[in-house]
């Protein structure tokens, strides 16, 4: 189990994440939501280990992250919000080079790299350099990068950014799958819909701060709103969105 | 004055005017440089440097003729002078062009840019060559803000100083601005014309290669080629092989025609100076009129995936997963990223051609030479040189962004970090050097002497890998540097400090050395116990240190004065 307790993140002062506790249970999927500029991210990097915390603790498995970084980072799996790779590798240098570096026996990751760019439909571009890759190619790389140590722990940022839909739907599914054999997903996205039909809870993050964090269904019931969309709107969002788009069209009219 | 400039710029086109600083920015590859949006900075050392060397030059100058009194000698000590003056402008011009390679050319970031904007594309043809026009011309006027005034004035020709000065001052200027055009106009019809005729991708490829290539020839020419600034050589018939073909010789004629001191018979290398200026500047500007008017649309049009190379993927192995992981990240990184690898030839090349004009003599006769101070030193300056530039090259990043997966996936202790940055660096620099002063013995003797030697440069270079590795706690190519690292200022001198204090004396106590059994035994044993030692103290320190990724600036100590 991932446990977040009072956890916050200040720059230069100013709070990004502002004492955020939530668990993430195995066998579980859970939605990680907010506006942007909300603390999504930032959150995330806390729990890779990329950025350090003002405050408050993380918990795997009942120890903390820190106490054994490296068998800590060993058991997880992360994609980023944005594709950043080494664009001046090809597909498959890059992968190899991710499990070189995370250890895994040369034939098995070499089996396992195969197989999945084969899966994911990039086995005819392997060799050729990711700088030319589509967006949608280097978050499947990244996604092959994260799962191919087999990790307990699964983070994935906006992991369907760029995915075309036969893609978009594998992933759905596979992360489904991934939680039914026990893993830990943790998943943040801005695509409600997906959120709704796919994680088991969501926690809600505004302004830094958390303002839900339950089952869909109960969030349901107890707002009285039939929809995550609704949910969202009534939690995270400030504006009205129809009189904003309005502002926007005067604008360049005027 | 100024404010004349200022209203003369202000009437320029606005767009013009925007483009021209953007690309002005843009002519030296900042990263290549590994100067951060210093433009300024980068220009002023860059300008310096250039001025030290026009002051030295005129030092030379003055001191030769002073010292050759009668005609004849002064004649070619003249003409040796004009002639090296000209070489290094041309050096000093091809070295900025390969710096500045694609520089004139929109590249892909360009077209996707401004074609979408309402700009004429002759307004971005004229900010580009403006914004290259600009530097060059710095890099001619510093280059002989003094040597290009006490030149034509100590060595004008005939009738009397002043007349000749007169006459030769607008001369030689116009043989230095018609030679650097010649190679910069060259180097550009080059380009322009290969990205016409090759698929993109091809030409893209068949680039980086061209840039080396230019960079190599410019500097083995300028090192190896024999000096012949006498009327004697230059009618010697087995000169004029290299009288036709080398462009310094037929600028050097140029400067020579137009100041009335070339005797008939060599006119023709004058004539070759004029024929390759008008052919040079006929190719750029039709290269570049085609590339404005076809390859922009080209470059729009073409594929953004790339089939990579089929068939054969071979993976060497350099140690555990880890040390082949870095070495091979290295070598790729080193091999396609384009600043990376001009910057590793920016170091390389001067060296080497330095170290084989060095070894012109004993490699030009057919029987084996004895083990000579020249072979010592050029091979030692061969292995520092690819060692500190490998070591600073490292420190250049190629993408700040990509870092976040090697920091999270950094399971093991920092001491085998250090080790696989070793490893790189020993396959990467030492090996291909060690391997490169092998070939060379081969034409040294006696055969024990050239063992002695190898085996020095080994311990050598390993020596120098260990002192490279002194707090660098960082994987190759990944961290982020501070602006204004690069000091030219302070390369240039070290090279002369290197060259002057470390590698002459070493290199005569070395030959000193290679027929006494006991200083030979002494030499590998200290070069063995000082690697030994720097192993240990590197790994021990590795063990309490942190990788890091991003350079932390020194703390700034400020006290505000108020006590007394």
């Amino acid at each position: 189990m991932l446990e977040l307790h009072n956890v916050s993140k200040r720059f230069s002062g100013i709070p990004a994440v502002d004492d955020v506790s939530f668990c993430a249970r195995p066998g579980e999927v859970t939605g990680y939501l907010g506006p942007n500029g909300s603390g999504k991210s930032t959150t995330m990097k806390m729990i890779t280990g990329l950025i350090e915390k003002s405050a408050g603790h993380i918990f795997f498995e009942g120890k903390p992250i820190e106490g054994n970084l490296i068998a800590y980072k060993r058991r997880m799996g992360y994609v980023p919000e944005e594709p950043y790779l080494y664009t001046h590798l090809s597909g498959t240098e890059y992968l190899t080079m991710v499990a070189q570096l995370r250890d895994l026996p040369a034939k098995q990751s070499s089996e396992r790299i195969d197989g999945m760019l084969r899966l994911f439909s990039l086995h005819g571009d392997r060799h050729a350099s990711i700088s030319g890759y589509s967006k949608g190619m280097r978050q499947k790389v990244l996604l092959i990068a994260a799962l191919m140590h087999n990790p307990q722990l699964i983070l994935l940022d906006e992991p369907f950014s760029g995915l075309d839909v036969a893609s978009s739907l594998v992933l759905r599914s596979l992360i489904q799958e991934l939680a039914r054999r026990g893993k830990v997903v943790l998943f943040s996205s801005h695509e409600l819909d997906t959120v709704e039909r796919i994680c088991n809870r969501v926690v809600i993050l505004h302004h830094g701060k958390l303002v839900a964090d339950d089952s869909i269904e109960r969030l349901r019931s107890l707002m009285e709103l039939p929809t995550l969309e609704q949910i969202f709107s009534q939690l995270a969002v400030e504006q009205d969105t129809d009189s904003m788009a309005r502002q926007i069209a005067n604008l360049i009219h005027a | 004055m100024p404010e004349l400039m200022e209203k003369l710029i202000a009437r320029l086109p606005l767009d013009f005017r925007v483009l021209y600083s953007q690309f002005l920015m843009r002519v030296i590859d900042l990263e290549t440089l590994s100067i951060q949006a210093d433009v300024v900075g980068f220009l002023g050392q860059f300008a310096g440097v250039l001025f030290m060397l026009s002051l030295l030059h005129s030092l030379v100058t003055y001191i030769g003729y002073l010292t050759f009194s009668v005609p004849a000698e002064r004649l070619a000590w003249g003409w040796h002078m004009e002639h090296y003056l000209i070489a290094t402008m041309m050096l000093v011009i091809g070295t900025f062009t390969v710096v500045s390679w694609d520089a004139t050319f929109p590249d892909r970031r360009d077209v996707m840019i401004l074609s979408p904007l309402p700009v004429a594309p002759r307004t971005i043809l004229l900010a580009k060559i403006s914004a290259s026009a600009a530097v060059m011309g710095l890099a001619i006027l510093t280059l002989n803000a003094a040597s290009g005034l006490i030149l034509p004035a100590l060595l004008g020709a005939q009738p009397g100083p002043a007349w000749g000065f007169f006459q030769s001052f607008p001369a030689w200027w116009f043989t230095l601005i018609a030679a650097s055009a010649f190679l910069y106009f060259s180097i550009l019809t080059i380009q322009g014309f290969t990205a016409l005729l090759l698929p993109r991708r091809i030409f893209l490829r068949l680039s980086a290669f061209l840039q080396l290539a230019a960079f190599g020839l410019f500097l083995g020419v300028y090192f190896v080629q024999p000096s012949l600034t006498d009327p004697v050589s230059m009618a010697d018939p087995a000169s004029q092989w290299i009288l036709a073909s080398s462009p310094s010789y037929w600028f050097f004629a140029l400067f020579n025609r137009l100041n009335g001191s070339l005797p008939a018979q060599f006119a023709w290398i004058a004539t070759r100076a004029w024929i390759g200026l008008g052919v040079a500047v006929l190719g750029a500007a039709s290269s570049l009129l085609l590339c404005y008017l076809h390859t922009m649309k080209k470059t729009v049009e073409e594929p953004d995936l790339v089939p990579g190379a089929g068939g054969f993927h071979w993976t060497p192995s350099f140690g555990n997963s880890l040390q082949t992981a870095i070495a091979l990240f290295s070598i790729r990184s080193l091999a396609r990223s384009r600043q990376h690898r001009v910057a590793f030839a920016f170091y390389l090349a001067f060296v080497f051609g330095l170290a084989f004009s060095l070894l012109r003599g004993e490699l030009a006769t057919p029987a084996p030479a004895p083990v000579s101070m020249d072979f010592l030193i050029s091979t030692f300056l061969m292995m520092f040189f690819a060692v500190a530039g490998l070591r600073t090259v490292f420190s250049l990043p190629i993408s700040l962004t990509a870092n976040w997966v090697l920091r999270t996936t950094q399971l093991r202790p920092s001491e085998n970090y250090v080790a696989a940055t070793r490893r790189s660096l020993l396959v990467l620099a030492v090996v291909p050097v060690w391997l490169m002063a092998l070939g060379l013995s081969l034409r040294f003797r006696p055969i024990q002497h050239v063992a002695i030697h190898l085996a020095i440069l080994a311990l050598l270079g390993w020596l120098l890998v260990e002192i490279c590795l002194i707090g660098f706690y960082k994987v190759p190519f990944t961290c982020s540097y501070l602006p204004g690292k690069a000091n030219i200022q302070l390369i240039f001198w070290g090279f002369v400090i290197v060259m002057i204090a470390f590698v002459i004396p070493c290199a005569e106590f070395e030959l000193s050395a290679l027929g006494v059994p006991f200083k030979v035994v002494f030499m590998l044993c200290f070069l063995g116990a000082a690697v030994w030692a720097l192993w240990i103290l590197n790994g021990y320190r590795a063990e309490s240190a942190v990788i890091y990724f991003e350079e932390i600036p020194d703390q700034v100590i400020t006290t505000l004065g108020l006590t007394t």
